[in-house]
């Protein structure tokens, strides 16, 4: 399978100063089976990555290896240049929802005030400027007045946008979100998508990862995966009948091949 | 050989000893805070099964310490029992990583091995030396030396000042390990510290309740704290002051009983489980009992202004029987709302009639506001006849904080459907 690069430039000719993100080669296996094969892409900065592919696609592999929190067997993974462990702090995860207990005894701030953790380092306690920097972030994504809420007091929505507050206050340049529209409205999920939108303009860059094909078109740059590079580009040329096909292979329900067939026709 | 017969029951062990009674009460004191400030963490991370291992699984240790030191020496006992803690944690960890079983099983799997071996070498040791299992399994509290006492009072003070020092990490690692572990954070390291105080004051505190009622005491107050607040640090101080009384309060009982202490400790922490389930503030029966009083007490007062204010309206004097009349409330409940109404300065009453203060008229206006404009809400979006708008407004109107709201929705209506004015 040929790897497609969104300027058909080579890695090494990219501009290193506006390549967010680079993979050459990546390949991970657990247990002998490979997860993912000779994964590259490039992603510029300021750009919304969308990761889509079926489950067992490898995705959470793809974002976990990416994170660091699972060693790749080869292959290639800078951050602005650099390695994972010389710039943990420029990278934060944005879980699942649904990875973390709800009725833990903590508030909206307190889940926020975790962000900084990371900077302050073992023995550092949060202060004043801390506690601003958090209430500033919960302003960003229009949580400010739940501040002092028990978390169990969220809705889905809700929480994302706590999980994406924390990784605001982090300072981090490069977000992984993890599902964020997982038991999230519609309305909602246009709120996040804006929020997104938002964030990159500022110059993050975010992967996102989704299993959903109806929002591919909200995505700079998709990258269709399953245990390898399916295609990469922007979604106009990368969301194509075939390559959607060869992504999720007989994975593919009738309702999203409806759906794949009429936005076809509107082509 | 041995078999296990030998731990038979022998009731007379238990009996509270008067004159040990300092060091054995605060030994179990410490204890009881120790485990409980811990349980918060065993309980918030769900592992209280590893709980109940680890202090199964440290009599191995115990038993090769008391072998190679050839005496129950607090110290090699500790050591001992901490190399044996973490070897747990560490096989829990192996068998449910890298096989497909699950951590629960995994658990089981260890602690009961490690409980076996523990007795299979307590049969082998030398002739003449005298391990007395008894009190491992149950304690016994009048065993208890001062240097016992020291060594848990040390084990109490590191415990209590790792977790202060490390607070901000374990919160983050407890909350939400995966983020954690993307921040750098070393969690399986905190995992095994947690395992490692875990293990350290199980085995400091055997003596006082045996390793079958220790579980109870890192379980038992941590949730009961849990019951009670929204906060983690809070959780912390409550669960280790639920521990320390449970511990003080099961001796006195004790020895006012002639019982065993270990028990007693735990039918008391299981009894300040049993209140704080009641007393909860956001599940608990009590506080939800309250809160539905203390709202059905807030909308008759509102009930009242609002029909003192009526009958002011029409130049009437707002006797008693009048203005339960429009309240529709049972006259022998006024008294008790016009005195809490006066208290919040709303009212003014005698004997013969009662009337509105500035503020009370101004609160009764916005309810007569509230009113009229949910009823022209429900008139328009609900459509809702006019005959039947009253009964809904009239509950809806409590909700007066979102009078303003509900008047920009509808385009500031000069009057409602029954052609009322809205006052502004």
């Amino acid at each position: 399978m040929r790897i497609l690069h969104p300027d058909n430039t080579s890695p090494a000719q990219a501009d290193k100063t506006s390549t967010a993100i680079h993979l050459r080669d990546v390949t991970v296996s657990y247990q002998e089976k490979p997860a993912l094969r000779s994964v590259s892409m490039d992603v510029p900065q300021g750009e919304i990555i969308g990761v889509v592919g079926p489950n067992g696609a490898g995705k959470s592999s793809l974002v976990k290896t990416m994170l660091g929190l699972i060693q790749q067997d080869a292959g290639e993974i800078l951050y602005f240049g650099k390695p994972i462990q010389e710039c943990r702090q420029l990278v934060s995860y944005v879980p699942q929802t649904g990875a973390v207990d709800w009725d833990f005894p903590v508030t909206v701030l307190d889940v926020v005030m975790m962000g900084h953790f990371g900077r302050l380092g073992w023995l550092g306690r949060p202060g004043k400027k801390h506690k601003k920097a958090a209430i500033d972030a919960l302003e960003t994504v229009g949580m400010a007045p739940y501040r002092n809420r028990h978390i169990r007091q969220l809705s889905g929505g809700q929480q994302q946008r706590v999980f994406l507050a924390r990784a605001l206050c982090q300072k981090a340049e490069i977000l992984f979100l993890d599902e964020p529209f997982g038991g999230v409205d519609a309305s909602t999920e246009k709120a996040i998508f804006s929020l997104m939108d938002n964030l990159a303009a500022d110059g993050h860059t975010l992967v996102v990862v989704n299993h959903d094909l109806s929002v591919l078109d909200r995505y700079d740059q998709l990258l269709l995966l399953n245990q390898h590079v399916i295609a990469y580009g922007p979604p106009r040329e990368v969301a194509t009948e075939e390559n959607l096909r060869k992504t999720y292979g007989g994975h593919l329900s009738l309702l999203d091949k409806a759906e794949i067939a009429i936005k076809d026709h509107l082509r | 050989m041995h078999t296990l017969a030998q731990l038979t029951f022998e009731p007379q062990l238990w009996y509270f000893p008067f004159e040990e009674l300092p060091e054995g009460l605060w030994t179990s004191v410490l204890v009881g805070i120790t485990c409980g400030v811990l349980g918060c963490f065993v309980v918030l991370r769900r592992m209280a099964l590893i709980g109940d291992a680890l202090s199964h699984a440290i009599l191995p240790g115990v038993v090769i310490a008391f072998l190679v030191t050839n005496n129950t020496g607090v110290w090699g006992l500790l050591l001992g029992a901490l190399l044996a803690g973490l070897l747990t944690a560490v096989l829990i960890n192996l068998v449910s990583h890298k096989s497909r079983t699950k951590e629960d099983s995994a658990i089981g799997i260890v602690f009961t091995a490690l409980f076996a071996l523990g007795l299979i070498l307590i049969s082998n040791l030398p002739r003449g030396t005298h391990f007395d299992l008894q009190c491992f399994v149950f304690g016994i509290p009048d065993a208890v030396n001062k240097e016992e006492m020291y060594l848990m009072g040390a084990i109490a003070a590191i415990v209590i000042g790792i977790i202060i020092l490390l607070y901000h990490p374990l919160k983050l690692v407890s909350f939400d390990p995966l983020v954690a572990t993307s921040m750098g954070v070393p969690v399986l390291f905190f995992h095994y510290l947690l395992m490692g105080m875990i293990s350290a004051t199980v085995v400091a505190g055997l003596k006082t309740t045996g390793v079958i009622l220790v579980v109870a005491m890192v379980i038992t107050p941590a949730s009961a704290a849990y019951q009670l607040t929204d906060r983690f640090s809070r959780m912390l101080i409550l669960a280790g002051f639920f521990g320390g009384l449970s511990a003080l309060l099961g001796m006195i009982f004790a020895f006012i009983l002639n019982a065993p202490s270990g028990p007693s400790m735990v039918l008391v922490a299981t009894a300040i489980f049993a209140i704080s389930m009641l007393l909860s503030p956001s599940h608990g029966y009590v506080f939800e009992k309250l809160r539905k009083l203390r709202l059905k007490r807030h909308i008759d007062g509102e009930d009242v202004l609002k029909a003192v204010y009526k009958l002011e309206q029409n130049q009437e004097t707002a006797t008693k029987d009048r203005i339960g009349e429009l309240a529709r409330l049972p006259l022998e409940r006024l008294p008790k709302l016009f005195h809490s109404l006066s208290r919040e300065q709303l009212l003014n009453f005698t004997e013969a009639a009662a009337t509105l203060t500035e503020t009370g008229r101004h609160r009764a206006i916005e309810l007569v506001r509230s009113h009229r404009l949910w009823e022209s809400y429900l008139a328009q979006h609900a459509n809702i006849p006019p005959g039947d708008l009253h009964p809904h407004a009239e509950e809806l109107e409590h909700a007066h904080e979102l009078a303003d709201e509900v008047d920009k929705t509808l385009g500031h209506p000069k009057h409602d459907p029954h052609g009322s004015e809205i006052p502004r």
